[in-house]
């Protein structure tokens, strides 16, 4: 990509013409909204409890984020634990959502 | 052969065994066996609380007919742009009683137990058929509803207006309705504003059908559920400690240094008045396969201004039955329930600046609230041709606030077109820069 004959500026003809298709393919189609529940419904929580425990070190990666990031993506669904309430050991719901 | 001098036969000894119709019924809550003396998995079903019913049903429109409580007469409509139901007679104007207060729907979230159902929002009977019939007191004659796409009709000899007011067990009658306050020139407006914005690329069959004042007034049938949940959430997170490069001028390399934490997340909430499609078509929200994302995306309703139910209101609309009973959509609450929580959590962890990976989650539903809802929505629909049936785009208006929401189909070679023609002016631009560069 850096390379020093800046030949990397021959992407943004492709690169443009997709931003642009997929751009205008989105405000026609709207397939990308739903319903945002998680701002939308009348939602009351106690204040967040929790602990941070430190557990190691990462030294000199290139990676800007760590792997697999998903603290904004509320609705990819990981693990689910057992619930304390029931005793019923809950599957692994990584599909369906919205 | 019987001999006549010997007496009948004595009556068979009276029934009274376990089950037997003498039996005294167990009373509410116990059981023959001790559960105490059962493995843990049957006491636990033994021993939860039923489902508890709030009875919405309304006992006085059970014959199919709602009076003018001045005059008399049953040509009842809603009023458009209010909540008012109004009589075509005499002009009489009345308010439905708002479900809210009527039943305390908005109450005791925060003290949730269990399952509480709204008898509207009971499980459907198997064998429950949608068309429903009802003697006119009028003039005798039979008048059928079909409660799949309707929930008035009037009787066609004496101009009766009859209403499915009872609540019938195959989900078409739900414990509230939101009347439609966007009136249908509001709607058109606002359809055709949407697709006025997106015509340069439209599909161009689409723009040569177009008429929006087809628009179509439908119920849609919703579950609003209030619930009470914890939820906790584990996974690790980074923060970064230093930033440093490596390399010479023309290759250099931004390297991070960070610390790693175990993180863990707890947090109680209720959630008040989520709405859910009970319609096993309309919550089927696959973008691959339909455009149903397009009526979801216009909620959310004022539910809290939801009347109770009353066909009246329904009159000269279309409807759409339930389909899906609780249990059906408890899944996808769960789902929601639990990304809400992981909103809620986002804020605590903003310490991250390298982000955090969850990995587990955990959700417990300590009680929910069902009440089963038609919900007002202006749906203009269009039919694209096309494999395995092809695609129905929808424009969908909220009858109460309006929100407008659509899917307008695509002239491919157009957009394909538009993008090349800029791709290639880009690509111009990129060369004329590399030959000046050189």
């Amino acid at each position: 990509m850096s390379d020093e004959n800046g030949l990397w500026l021959l992407l943004a003809g492709p690169a443009g013409a997709t931003a642009l298709y997929w751009a205008l393919y989105r405000y026609y189609r709207n397939t990308d909204k739903s319903h945002a529940f998680e701002r939308e419904t009348t939602i009351e929580a106690t204040p967040v409890t929790g602990t941070d425990t430190k557990v190691g070190t990462v030294k000199g990666t290139q990676a800007t984020r760590i792997r697999g990031d998903n603290l904004r993506d509320y609705r990819a669904r990981v693990r689910r634990v057992e619930s304390a309430d029931t005793g019923t050991a809950q599957d692994d719901r990584r599909d369906a959502h919205d | 052969m019987s001999d006549p001098k010997l007496p009948p036969p004595l009556p068979a000894r009276p029934v009274d065994g376990p089950g037997s119709p003498r039996d005294v019924p167990p009373l509410p809550g116990t059981h023959p066996i001790d559960p105490a003396t059962l493995p843990g998995a049957i006491r636990d079903e033994l021993e939860a609380p039923d489902p508890v019913a709030i009875d919405t049903a309304s006992a006085e429109l059970r014959d199919g007919i709602n009076r003018c409580p001045k005059c008399g007469s049953t040509d009842i409509r809603h009023k458009p742009g209010t909540d008012l139901l109004v009589c075509q007679y005499c002009r009489n104007e009345w308010h439905g009683e708002r479900v809210e207060e009527v039943f305390g729907f908005g109450e005791g979230i925060d003290t949730l137990t269990g399952t509480v159902v709204a008898s509207g929002a009971r499980d459907i009977a198997a064998d429950a058929a949608a068309l429903m019939s009802f003697k006119c007191s009028g003039c005798g004659a039979e008048v059928t509803i079909n409660t799949e796409n309707a929930m008035t009709a009037r009787c066609h000899w004496c101009r009766h207006v009859f209403g499915i007011n009872e609540q019938v067990p195959n989900g078409a009658v739900p414990d509230a309705v939101l009347p439609f306050h966007i009136k249908k020139d509001d709607a058109v407006a606002r359809i055709r504003q949407f697709v006025d914005k997106r015509r340069l690329f439209a599909l161009k069959a689409f723009k040569d059908q177009f008429k929006p004042e087809n628009v179509i007034g439908v119920y849609l049938p919703y579950m609003i559920v209030d619930a009470r949940a914890s939820a906790a959430v584990a996974g690790e997170g980074e923060i970064e400690t230093r930033r440093y490069t490596r390399g010479t001028d023309n290759n250099k390399k931004t390297y991070y240094d960070a610390d790693v934490y175990h993180v863990e997340r707890q947090v109680d909430f209720t959630v008040d008045d989520l709405p859910l499609e009970s319609s096993a078509e309309r919550g089927n929200l696959d973008i691959q396969a339909n455009t149903n994302n397009i009526i979801n995306t216009i909620l959310p309703f004022d539910t809290k201004n939801a009347v109770r139910w009353n066909a009246s209101y329904l009159s000269g609309f279309s409807s759409e039955k339930r389909n899906r009973n609780i249990e059906h959509l408890r899944p996808r609450l769960e789902d929601q329930l639990l990304s809400i929580a992981r909103a809620q959590v986002e804020g605590s962890a903003r310490r991250y600046d390298r982000g955090v990976r969850w990995e587990h989650e955990r959700l417990d539903v300590h009680g929910t609230r069902w009440v089963s809802m038609y919900l007002p929505v202006w749906l203009y629909s269009y039919h694209q041709p096309g494999k395995n049936g092809g695609l129905l785009h929808y424009i969908a208006v909220n009858g109460r606030t309006g929100e407008t929401m659509g899917s307008v189909p695509v002239q491919q070679w157009k957009l394909l077109l538009a993008a090349l023609t800029v791709g290639t002016i880009l690509e111009g631009l990129a060369i004329a820069a590399l030959v000046t560069m050189a």
